[in-house]
């Protein structure tokens, strides 16, 4: 007995991906160029795969106020934030998305995943019951098994298949709803306000993590629960700072009163070291140019209609409708590591993504637009693809682009 | 170390007779399945698809399978006397 026979097949998957070519889980990016390129053993890569939906990690303003950041306030605060980590930083980002969510409480992490979380084992408890879209991201369910909530998933964005489980339910329990608004690996939208009625009417709470759709959906660009008019029937809205926002670091947001307590007993919020000064700063940054630029939205939608197009009109196999996460569906696990080795080759950079970590065993070449994408770069995406898959004989004729 | 006690060997069991028939897609060396049989090394069936066949039983028995619990099924065995449980106590 060996404490690391319960790796089982890892050793194998890991020796399987190295003699295909380069790891797709290790690689190293040398130096990176700007939003959109980087240098990876000696080659200039074209990054398709970096979930930095507004492009901004390059830009000026935010680059200054990080570097303000640190000059004024230091590389690190060195304490959490129920010591000596809260800084006027961390309050005053608080207030930014408190005003731009229109929700009265909000609470800064240090990573989105601890956000996840922190907000969920600190709302739910062992008396509860947690319902999980079966699609919802790790954190979420490592969230739930902190929570030591009795936990059941429901059938990917199905309203109605939530609707009879939480009628199986047992009347009396505390039931807390969660949900994604963009899924990250097949880039599908939930259905907002189905959601919201159905949770209304068995009197839950519904938490929608907004991680990959906050910049990207709704008129202010607040996510998919404001694209669907329903934000403020959502009790609880998870983010991060990781993606639009350019930076590092989570949130969580609500109107209910009580959150406030989360500051007092949620574990990931309290036992970890707080936001750093360079990540704050850029955050608010970011966000400050999220709401006076709207039209990196819509350059971040020309992009991901573009990718889509080029790329189902190749006939390759999509996983859902055009936004900032376009996913290729390719047959299999090894052809996947093969075409993703090709791509890389070629120098495009895509996110692999191979089962358990994907939904239904599916094998995937997972793309991100980003706003500060050229039109000519999506075009070299679209193309690289098409040489590859070309290559592989993975093309199947299609009937319409 | 099972908390899931696991009954005597009854072929007359339609829940076993079913988990057999359920699992059979990921009985991918066909080895034959019994109680004792492990549902993730003796099958070939990752974490994520044993979430999505508990699923498909909470649908068929009517019943609410926590996440919880099964963390605690090993065998074919666990599984059937985990349905048995929730089931009467529905």
């Amino acid at each position: 007995m060996d404490l690391f026979d319960k790796f089982g097949h890892l050793p194998e998957l890991r020796e399987r991906l190295a003699s295909a070519g380069a790891n797709p889980f290790g690689v190293c990016m040398d130096e990176i160029v700007s939003a959109t390129e980087a240098l990876s053993g000696g080659r200039r890569i074209l990054l398709a795969g970096t979930n930095n939906y507004l492009g901004l990690t390059f830009d000026p303003a935010c680059i200054k106020r990080a570097q303000d950041a640190i000059a004024q306030h230091g590389t690190g605060t060195t304490g959490s934030r129920v010591a000596n980590g809260t800084y006027d930083l961390h309050q005053s980002l608080e207030r930014e998305l408190s005003d731009f969510l229109g929700m009265s409480s909000v609470l800064v992490y240090s990573t989105g995943y601890q956000a996840n979380l922190g907000t969920i084992a600190g709302l739910a408890g062992p008396d509860d019951t947690i319902l999980i879209d079966a699609d919802c991201h790790a954190s979420i369910y490592d969230g739930c098994r902190l929570s030591g909530a009795t936990v059941i998933r429901f059938r990917h964005n199905s309203p109605a298949d939530l609707d009879k489980r939480l009628e199986r339910l047992a009347p009396g329990s505390n039931k807390l709803v969660i949900i994604e608004g963009l899924y990250s690996m097949f880039g599908d939208v939930a259905p907002l306000a189905e959601f919201v009625e159905v949770k209304r009417r068995h009197g839950a709470y519904l938490l929608a993590d907004e991680a990959h759709s906050v910049g990207v959906f709704g008129p202010s660009g607040r996510g998919v629960a404001e694209q669907a008019g329903v934000l403020d029937e959502v009790d609880f809205i998870v983010g991060t700072f990781s993606k639009s926002l350019g930076s590092m670091g989570g949130f969580a947001a609500s109107n209910h009163p009580g959150f406030e307590m989360l500051r007092l007993s949620s574990r990931p919020y309290m036992f970890t070291a707080s936001l750093s000064p360079a990540n704050l700063a850029a955050a608010s940054a970011c966000l400050h140019e999220l709401r006076s630029r709207p039209e990196l939205r819509s350059n971040l939608w020309r992009n991901a209609r573009a990718l889509h197009d080029g790329l189902s009109s190749l006939g390759l196999q999509l996983t859902a409708p055009p936004s900032s996460i376009v996913a290729v569906r390719v047959p299999t696990v090894e052809l996947a590591v093969a075409f993703w080795n090709r791509l890389f080759d070629a120098g495009v950079y895509v996110n692999l993504a191979i089962p358990p970590g994907t939904p239904n065993s599916t094998s995937l070449l997972r793309c991100s637009v980003s706003a500060a994408q050229t039109p000519e770069q999506i075009t070299r995406i679209c193309d690289t693809f098409g040489q590859v898959a070309k290559d592989m004989d993975l093309l199947q004729p299609t009937t319409s682009a | 170390m099972n908390p899931v006690a696991t009954r005597p060997e009854t072929q007359d069991d339609p829940v076993f007779a079913r988990m057999c028939a359920l699992l059979a897609p990921f009985n991918a060396r066909a080895i034959t399945i019994t109680r004792q049989t492990h549902i993730t090394t003796d099958l070939e069936i990752d974490s994520v698809a044993v979430l999505d066949l508990i699923m498909e039983i909470e649908d068929e028995y009517g019943i609410s399978f926590p996440m919880n619990l099964i963390s605690e099924i090993r065998t074919v065995g666990n599984l059937v006397e985990a349905i048995h449980q929730l089931s009467g106590a529905k």
